[in-house]
């Protein structure tokens, strides 16, 4: 019983029975109340009508009175004139009733009548207005007439609100009851989905209505917490694989060393190598905790305005050395016309360094980089691009190379531990950049990341 | 020889840190724990203290904020094992001079606590001499005793950030902080890169070495006469 009345359903049932319910009782009273109200403002009417009718003209109130009285048929209509003495002169009434007040106002008073020969006690609806020379005229009609047509009013509404409850908890417990079949099914995926089965979804109807879009948006939801866990899951494989190649190759190196070394120079040069290892093993563990940092959007505190005109020109700057020695045409074009966005500088700067970096690394010598900074379309958002005339990257291989530790077919043979491009796809995140890579002009490939202009009117004036 | 003060609760990178810091003839003592550190820190007198940002008892940079608030201006770096920009800008803000994220290397830690007690050069000065070499900073030139040298402005900053420290060895990451005032590990040899082009317009046609590459460490220059 208790889960009865928890139950969703069952509340609105009720909750639906008793609102209507409610608005019907709220209906008949006010019907009850207009009919009666409508029927008692008529007979008073007539009733005034009647006695100032008699009384206008002395002479005449008997025959008005007697004429109102032949006109009923039920024996309901009551009148007399009565005689300053309080003698009956004309009508039906015996005697003139006390406590009528002689205003000519409908008021309701019961009295003795003779009807049929018997006498009765009645309520009548009774006017009086005294006349002249003393006499008082009174008209009187039944209450009954009324009073039965407000009860039956009352017993109508009553029987109508018998129904009226029953349908209503009917529509109640029917409507309540498609809700919970709807939730039961929902239940149980969510039920499956908590048990661990990330791969459950909830049933979504095609009427498109609040429930369904709900089903569709805790969809949308239970997608990407499956596509985070998968990416959890094969991080952490893969930084354990990553780790345990380099850390082997450390342990093999150091017990050579400590067996073999025939002198405190072979020793020496044997903890020289393995150092190098640790360090690169160390930069990839930084690599992975700077990224899952930057995901996590803990790093907003170096945020303010960055001229990236200024970043990228320093960037070019920074790698023009290392690509002449390589052989390669560096060459940055800045439109100075972009203003300046918020972010953390240092971290645009990073993303737009590894970019150059990877391009650098794969383009031959003979080559050239391109690092362009523009507008979409003259006026629109920035555009940072990187271009190279390397290798490139293989259409099917594209969305996988921002992933991390993923490394390209064509680049296992370079060194790097495949997080460069995830960092920079986390920093691109973090700021609302949205990066893509292509085919360059020249081959080789093109990495753009589009930063989002704020203010479109506001230029650097520095 | 200066006197440190290492407040670092790891036994094991303390004795790392105390081991090489004292190979390079520094007097180093080392605290433990929060509490005893700030005690130390307050009654000793030191020339630089290195602490840890997480210390049992009492968090590292509360002893920091407590000592600058008691006016003591004693150089301080802090080590992290939180690495990331917002630390370091907490770091920073506690009244450390300088912070460096674990993992770290000891020649890194060694040369920024040289450069936190070499710290106050005259930043004023605009004319640099260096044995024959000579560097106007409000001209933007350079000269190596008769000859000018034609230098890149990033050049000119690389070689004053040098001149300022003459002697001193300095890591790739401080000069990337420094003259480029980027904070992250350059990656490659970019920085060897832009050393090796100012050498060669400093050093021609057999003139004796000014800039000395540091095997493990980074780079000096020193003086040629």
């Amino acid at each position: 019983m208790s889960r009865l009345t928890r139950s969703f359903a069952f509340r609105w049932a009720l909750g639906i029975a008793l609102w209507s319910t409610l608005l019907s009782l709220m209906l008949f009273a006010f019907v009850y109340w207009q009919t009666a109200a409508f029927m008692q403002d008529e007979l008073n009417q007539v009733l005034r009508h009647e006695v100032r009718y008699a009384a206008r003209d002395p002479g005449q109130a008997a025959n008005r009175i007697e004429t109102w009285i032949s006109e009923d048929l039920h024996s309901v209509h009551f009148a007399g004139l009565f005689g300053p003495d309080g003698k009956k002169l004309a009508g039906n009434l015996d005697a003139r009733p006390a406590n009528l007040s002689l205003d000519g106002e409908v008021r309701r008073i019961g009295t003795e009548v003779a009807i049929a020969g018997r006498r009765l006690h009645e309520d009548l609806w009774s006017a009086a207005v005294a006349l002249g020379d003393g006499t008082v005229v009174v008209v009187a009609h039944d209450t009954d007439e009324i009073d039965r047509a407000k009860s039956t009013v009352i017993r109508a509404l009553g029987l109508a609100l018998v129904p009226t409850l029953a349908f209503s908890i009917l529509g109640g417990v029917l409507l309540a009851g498609r809700a919970k079949r709807r939730l039961a099914s929902t239940e149980a995926a969510v039920a499956r989905v908590m048990r661990g089965d990330l791969r459950q979804r909830l049933p979504v109807g095609d009427a498109g209505d609040e429930f369904d879009r709900l089903a569709r948006d805790v969809n949308g939801m239970l997608d990407e917490i499956e596509r985070l866990m998968d990416e959890v899951r094969s991080v952490g494989d893969a930084v354990a694989h990553d780790l345990r190649t380099p850390l082997t190759r450390l342990r093999l190196r150091l017990e050579r060393g400590r067996d073999q070394a025939r002198d405190i120079g072979e020793l020496r040069e044997a903890v020289d190598q393995g150092l190098v290892w640790i360090d690169q093993t160390l930069e990839m563990v930084t690599a992975v905790l700077r990224i899952g940092e930057i995901e996590h959007g803990r790093r907003c505190a170096a945020f303010g305005p960055v001229d990236l005109g200024l970043v990228v020109s320093e960037a070019a700057e920074l790698f023009e050395p290392l690509a002449e020695d390589k052989g390669i045409d560096l060459e940055a074009t800045v439109d100075a016309g972009v203003p300046a966005i918020e972010g953390d500088r240092s971290l645009i700067f990073e993303a737009i360094s590894n970019l150059l970096d990877n391009a650098i690394k794969f383009t031959p010598a003979g080559g050239s980089v391109r690092l362009g900074l523009d507008r979409r379309d003259g006026d629109g958002d920035a555009v940072i691009s990187v271009e190279d005339t390397g290798p490139g990257i293989v259409a099917g291989e594209r969305d996988q190379v921002f992933k991390r530790f993923y490394r390209a077919e064509r680049a296992r043979q370079t060194q790097g531990n495949g997080l460069g491009l995830g960092l920079v796809a986390a920093i691109a995140k973090l700021h609302g950049f949205s990066l893509t890579v292509g085919d360059g002009r020249a081959g080789g490939c093109r990495f753009e990341m589009e930063c989002p202009v704020a203010d479109r009117r506001s230029t650097i004036t520095e | 020889m200066a006197k440190l003060l290492l407040i670092e609760d790891d036994a094991a990178t303390a004795e790392e840190i105390l081991a090489d810091l004292r190979g390079r003839g520094h007097a180093v003592d080392w605290a433990a724990t929060g509490p005893e550190g700030a005690a130390r820190a307050r009654t000793g007198s030191w020339d630089a203290i290195v602490l840890d940002r997480m210390l049992p008892g009492l968090d590292g940079l509360t002893v920091l904020r407590d000592l600058r608030g008691g006016g003591d201006r004693t150089p301080a770096l802090v080590l992290s094992a939180l690495g990331d920009v917002d630390e370091r800008i907490r770091g920073l803000r506690a009244g450390g001079d300088d912070y460096l994220g674990k993992p770290f290397v000891l020649a890194e830690l060694a040369a920024r606590i040289e450069a936190l007690l070499r710290r106050p050069t005259d930043s004023r000065e605009t004319v640099l001499r260096v044995g024959t070499l000579e560097l106007d900073l409000l001209a933007g030139t350079g000269r190596r005793g008769v000859r000018d040298l034609d230098l890149l402005p990033r050049e000119l900053k690389l070689l004053e950030y040098l001149m300022r420290r003459p002697g001193q060895v300095v890591t790739r990451a401080m000069m990337f902080e420094e003259v480029w005032n980027y904070r992250f590990a350059p990656k490659s040899n970019l920085i060897d890169v832009h050393v090796g082009r100012l050498r060669k317009k400093l050093e021609v046609d057999g003139e004796p070495i000014l800039i000395h590459n540091v095997r493990g460490e980074g780079f000096t220059l020193t003086p040629d006469v």
